[in-house]
Parts: C-alpha cells; structure tokens; sequence
C-alpha cells in the first residue's frame, strides 16, 4: 500500500510533505521531552529494520497478494518514535525495492504514520486496563485506518478523464483483499505483546 | 469523331460520375508496427482491467488516447510517426502504476521503437543483500545506543560512547 510517482497531483504531493514534516517535528519535539530520549532509540532502530522487511513478505490472499504493514505494531512498541521510523522505513524502501515513490514519501508517510499514532494513542489509553483488547484493536485498527486514507487519497486525486467507477471498483477489491490482513496484524500485535509480557516484561511498552 | 475518339470519350464518360461523387470505399490493410504493453504487480500477477493513458512528446499533460488492460495485463498500441520524442505510457489500477517512455528511432537501420524506461524488479539476490545491509545498519545503531547507555554515559549527547 505504497503511492507510486507521478499518480497523483503534485500540489497533494506537497501538502503529504508537509503533513509528514509536522508530524515528524510533533514527534521529535515529544521525544525530546522524554526523561531519556535516548532510551528509545535501539528499539525503534530494530523495529525500523522489521517494518522495512515486512513490505517484502507477500501474503497471498487469492487472487491477489497484499503486504504486512506493521503499522500498529510501530504505533505500539515505539509510541512517538513510530513517526521519524516508519519515514526511515519508508525511504529505504522507495530508494531500494522501488514500492512507493520519492515524491509520495510525505503522502505514504500519512498513509503509515497517522494510523500508527492513532494506534500509540489506543494502546496508551487502554493499555493497563484491556491489554488483549486494545493490542487486538490497535494492529487491526491501524490496517483500517490506513486502507480509508490510502483510498482517499486516491480517489481524491484522480485526474479528469481517468474512468471513475472502474477506478472505484478496482479499490474495492483492493480493500476486500486486505480485510485477511486486518485480522493478521491485530493478531501480531496481540501476540507480539503477549510473547513480551511473558519472556521479558521489562520491554513491554509503557501504557 | 473517329472511331478511336469515340470510344475514348465513352470510357471518359464512364469514370466521371465515380470521380465525382467517389461513392466507392478503398480499403486497404498493411502491416503496421504495434507495442505491446504489458502491466504486472511485483508480486508478478497482471494487472488486469488497469486504465492505460498514452501521453504524446509534445503535450505530455493532457491525455493523446486512454484504454484498458485485458486479462492477462496486456495492451496494443500503434504510434503515429508524428510527432517525433518519447512518447509515456501510464497504466494504473487502484492507486497502484507505473509509467514506460517509448521513442521512435530517427536514424535509418535503428530499431523502429526504443522503450527508453521501463520498470524491472531487482534480482533476489540483490534484494537480499540489501536486506541484509539495511538489517545490519539496525542493528548497528541499536547497539551503538546501547553501549552509550551502558557505560554510564547516557543522557550525555549523540556521541557520549564514540
């Protein structure tokens, strides 16, 4: 789920930068007001280098395959720091394999990015209270999220002439092949954090 | 009017009226050089019913003529000679596509048509590696962070463990 060149207007493609630029500078600027900014960084180093490989992992869903996203995943174990690591994942993934483009990276930085906090967010409110439901709603949550803004976006930047309805329909069935993943990445996130409580509880993140 | 002159001016006579009025179609067929799009996901199924847009060298922002993949990802083009450059080709299909430039050799002997830029899939190996390097940098600065932190330095800068 990656805006490739030259799809889209380039007046939306700056308006992604400069979305994914505030959202990275709101980032920082929390990171910076955590007791010890620096205590983050080798998890959210890992979790760069597993949100850059998962794009590569195809999961077929007949007749289609779709990618594993992690974006709720990102959300969760790296809270702020899931914004400035899902634009480094994204980057590298443009530059090396070609999945999205230079231009979109602000774009599909929003598309990974908002869904992530959003999920950041759920965990931290529901975290202590529901921790099975909330990792549950936060990995399924944040495939939703992103699939409604990923769609948006598209629809909202069809140039004229491009047939609508087949562009519409086409989407559809994109988002239908990927409502199996909806269901995975809760599942990830929900046992990515039992797996933690259990072996190394010292790692669970905060919430 | 002699003889010869006078079938002469009837023969004329007869080719008249289909002159003017040119109530006879021609058709003729010839064989043409066609380019053979084809529009795959990386994942290597086709993208089938994608919107094909041909863009021509001298107005590349407003559409020369649209159509539609088939089944099997595929779609046929024939370019007028004029006007000469690369001509882009964009196929897409729910936010997802791509776009190949197509130019027409000028010098005699050349190919008729040159894809100028196309999109490959890098080879496995090469995506390995660069996995593997992308992992290594993670893990690197993982650990560089680490060390910072366990030698009591942590909270002191960038470069409190270099």
């Amino acid at each position: 789920m990656h805006l490739p060149d030259g799809l889209l207007p380039a007046g939306m493609a700056l308006a992604g930068y400069a979305g994914a630029a505030g959202l990275v500078g709101l980032s920082l600027g929390r990171i910076r007001r955590l007791p010890d900014p620096q205590a983050g960084v080798p998890r959210a180093a890992m979790m760069t280098s597993v949100f850059f490989a998962a794009s590569l992992v195809a999961v077929p869903v007949p007749p289609t395959t779709v990618h594993l996203m992690l974006s709720g995943l990102m959300g969760v174990l790296l809270g702020w720091f899931a914004m400035p690591a899902i634009m480094v994942g994204l980057f590298l993934q443009a530059v090396l394999f070609g999945h999205g483009g230079l231009t979109t990276l602000g774009l599909n930085g929003l598309i990974l990015g908002v869904p992530a906090l959003a999920a950041s967010a759920l965990w931290g409110g529901f975290g202590r209270r529901l921790p099975d439901l909330a990792a549950l709603l936060a990995g399924s949550g944040a495939v939703i999220a992103a699939l409604a803004i990923f769609a948006g976006l598209v629809l909202a930047g069809l140039p004229p002439g491009i047939d609508r309805g087949a562009e519409r329909a086409a989407l559809s069935v994109f988002v239908i092949a990927h409502l199996p993943l909806v269901l995975a990445e809760g599942v990830i996130v929900l046992a990515v954090l039992r797996i933690l409580r259990r072996v190394e509880p010292r790692l669970l993140p905060h919430g | 009017m002699s003889a010869r002159a006078r079938v002469a001016a009837l023969f004329f006579c007869a080719l008249v009226p289909q002159m003017a009025a040119a109530h006879a179609a021609l058709v003729t067929a010839e064989p043409v050089e066609a380019l053979r799009i084809t529009a795959r996901y990386d994942t290597g199924e086709p993208m089938a019913g994608a919107q094909v847009t041909i863009y021509a060298p001298d107005d590349p922002a407003t559409a020369w003529a649209r159509g539609e993949t088939d089944a099997g990802g595929r779609f046929d083009l024939v370019l007028p000679t004029e006007p000469e450059g690369a001509w882009a080709v964009q196929v897409r299909q729910a936010g997802h596509g791509a776009m190949i430039h197509v130019a027409r050799g000028s010098a005699e002997g050349e190919a008729a048509l040159v894809v100028t830029a196309g999109t490959a899939v890098p080879h496995l190996l090469q995506r390995a590696v660069m996995v593997a390097l992308v992992l290594w940098g993670a893990l690197g600065t993982a650990l560089f962070f680490r060390r910072g932190r366990a030698s009591g330095f942590s909270g002191a800068g960038p470069d409190a463990s270099a």
